[in-house]
């Protein structure tokens, strides 16, 4: 279990690095597949498989959801962006991992001594990563899976912290309600750019 | 027969917000039964008898407080009734003049569920889980608050963005308040809990400096939908925060925390007030004035030991009235006229004196002009703050100041002659059953201004709170 945990917390690393550096929606989507599919290993470590499962059958369905919405919306042509832009949001990512590894011994030990440090450690990385990967892109697209990844990582914690049915349940809609917001979000900016372009 | 109240005031409006949403192009059908169901569950909830039974002739109902769900519980007593009355109510005044061109279509609907939605948040068990309800209303709100064909604007991200960081925080914070308990109140730890829970209730209300999605989202919105949702989500949260002040003996004696609420809330209403006298759009105005009225209403919850709580409560209803004013008026000149910008309205009063006459009313009632409803409330709290003896209460009256400042320039833009027009007369072009709403909310306005003990009632909320009696 502790290898499992081990790379499921190195998948977790590379998928939220792969999604903070590129901007391509099929990319971003199948890592955060696997994300949450890493996130599942971890919540396994604190609850039985049968109710961590709920985790990842909701993540994955929140992903599908965006993702197809993408395919139906978004344009084929993908974005070009410099160098310059990838290594910044390379770089920038390499400092969170740095911050969350001399961050998180401390946080368990005075905080949540309960907790294996590899979960305290994932779910950081997660929370990290997502929020520096808000603060660097405005798209709707990348701002609801930064968010779902965000949550992910705060239910990897939270997991180990409170066992609930009912919160279980909760965080699963809220999880689908941000990724029917994002769905709504994807249309509606496919649905102006649309009507510009029949403009005459 | 036995109901119980969740089921009454939760999963009732839910499946009633279901229907409404099913058959949303039939909009008479949808004003009607929203209208109907917010304001007679109001009614309900007013007239609630203490003992919890209600004789309807032959037929008996006994109402029990809690409905189970997945091994938890929602708990709606007798207590807390005045404020579900009070929040039903004005979703009810809100989807009457839901009619107005340009509303959202599922503004019925979402408006029923979200105040549903926040009552489950109010009697939920453990209380930590209202911030799961609070946040999923929040994401029932986003459809209304981005228009319909339109790209999705920075501000609705943002609003999403702060709201959802705002669940974890609360959540955490939730967690170590229960084990810091037992600590001693020196402990690290204390204030640690303290910060988190303040981000978390910082990132929700739009406290400065996490406030930057109010204006925008004020300015892209309908009016009708801004004026009910910012003011219905923040007020529950409001009372919901209490919660933590009852059950959290140290946070009540916190060192600073008073000083740092009062500290914030002035700030808020100062700047606030001087960003709203010098806007030139009528929407984002409106953005930085609810974040003035955030500022009044933590100015009070900081003056809890001198009966500030009971400010607070007593600010809600002239507040809501002020709002759903602003929202009617604003609604009906966004149709007339389309752009919000000044230029845009200048010389509007010469033809629509009444709409005019109407929002800067609405904008006085806000601002605490005397005679109006939220002036006593806000006189109270500013006199406390300046009886402190802090500098504070000075910043707060400047900021009340800004307020009356744009409304000034506004009466200036609305009255000054529009070059492009010849109308140079007054003339009514409103409909009659566009003014008379008007006409009757600055009646209710002024009655309420000069008989501010007729909102007491909703004081009576309070007692839920045991140890903030």
């Amino acid at each position: 279990m502790q290898v499992l945990s081990t790379i499921a917390f190195i998948f977790i690393t590379i998928t939220s690095m792969v999604n903070l550096i590129l901007r391509e929606w099929r990319i971003n989507a199948i890592a955060l597949a696997f994300q949450y599919l890493a996130a599942f290993v971890l919540v396994t470590l604190s609850w039985p498989v049968g109710m961590a499962v709920i985790k990842l059958i909701v993540g994955w369905m929140a992903t599908t959801a965006i993702a197809i919405t993408s395919l139906r919306h978004r344009q084929n042509n993908p974005t070009t962006e410099s160098v310059a832009s990838l290594l910044f949001r390379g770089l920038a990512g390499l400092l969170v991992i740095l911050v969350i590894f001399i961050l998180a011994p401390r946080l368990q030990e005075s905080i949540f001594p309960a907790l294996d440090l590899v979960i305290v450690q994932g779910g950081l990385m997660l929370l990290g990563m997502s929020l520096m990967q808000l603060g660097t892109s405005a798209d709707p697209y990348l701002n609801i899976i930064s968010l779902l990844s965000l949550l992910a990582g705060f239910e990897i914690i939270h997991a180990a912290l409170e066992r609930s049915t009912l919160l279980t349940g909760m965080l699963a809609v809220v999880n689908l309600g941000l990724a029917l917001a994002g769905v709504y979000f994807i249309s509606q900016s496919d649905a102006e750019d649309g009507s510009k372009e029949k403009a005459p | 027969m036995t109901l119980s109240t969740p089921i009454l005031w939760v999963v009732f409006p839910l499946i009633i917000a279901a229907v409404v949403l099913i058959f949303h192009n039939r909009m008479i059908f949808g004003i009607v039964v929203t209208s109907t169901a917010a304001l007679g569950l109001a009614l309900l909830a007013t007239f609630f008898p203490e003992d919890q039974t209600l004789v309807l002739g032959s037929l008996v109902v006994t109402f029990e407080e809690s409905l189970a769900i997945l091994g938890r519980s929602i708990t709606l007593t007798y207590n807390i009734m005045p404020f579900i009355s009070f929040i039903f109510a004005i979703t009810g005044l809100w989807t009457l003049i839901s009619g107005i061109p340009g509303t959202p279509k599922f503004f019925r609907p979402i408006s029923l569920a979200i105040t549903a939605l926040l009552t489950a948040a109010l009697g939920v068990e453990p209380f930590l889980y209202a911030a799961l309800f609070i946040h999923i209303a929040v994401l029932a709100s986003l459809p209304m608050l981005s228009p319909e064909g339109k790209k999705p604007h920075p501000g609705i991200l943002r609003y999403l963005i702060l709201q959802t960081l705002a669940l974890p925080l609360i959540l955490l914070a939730g967690w170590l308040l229960s084990g810091v308990e037992a600590l001693p109140s020196d402990s690290p730890l204390v204030v640690q809990s303290a910060i988190i829970l303040g981000l978390g209730f910082g990132f929700w209300l739009g406290v400065f400096p996490f406030h930057s999605w109010l204006p925008m989202v004020s300015q892209h919105a309908h009016p009708t939908v801004v004026s009910h949702l910012m003011f219905l989500i923040p007020s529950t949260i409001f009372v919901f925060s209490l919660n933590f002040f009852d059950r959290y003996t140290f946070l009540r004696t916190l060192h600073n925390l008073e000083s740092t609420l009062s500290f914030l809330g002035v700030l808020m209403i100062f700047l606030g007030g001087i960003w709203t006298a010098i806007q030139d759009n009528l929407k984002r105005a409106f953005g930085f004035t609810i974040l003035t009225e955030m500022g009044f209403t933590l100015l009070a919850l900081s003056l809890s030991s001198q009966g500030g709580l009971s400010w607070m409560l007593m600010l809600f209803p002239g507040r809501a009235l002020g709002f759903w004013l602003w929202g009617y008026t604003m609604s009906l000149i966004e149709k007339h006229n389309g752009s919000m910008e000044f230029k845009a309205v200048q010389g509007f009063a010469w033809r629509y004196p009444l709409l005019s006459s109407g929002l800067l009313l609405a904008q006085l009632t806000i601002a605490g002009l005397p005679l109006l409803a939220v002036f006593p409330i806000k006189l109270t709290i500013l006199t406390a703050v300046l009886r402190n003896g802090t500098p504070l209460g000075i910043w707060g009256f400047i900021g009340s100041l800004g307020l009356f400042l744009f409304t000034i320039r506004l009466l200036a833009v609305f009255i000054k002659p529009n070059n492009t027009s010849n109308r140079k007369t007054w003339a009514v072009s409103e409909k009659t059953h566009e003014y008379l709403p008007i006409l009757i909310m600055v009646l209710i306005l002024v009655i309420l201004g000069l008989f501010p003990n007729m909102i007491e009632n909703l004081t009576s909320t309070l007692t839920t709170f045991p140890q903030l009696q």
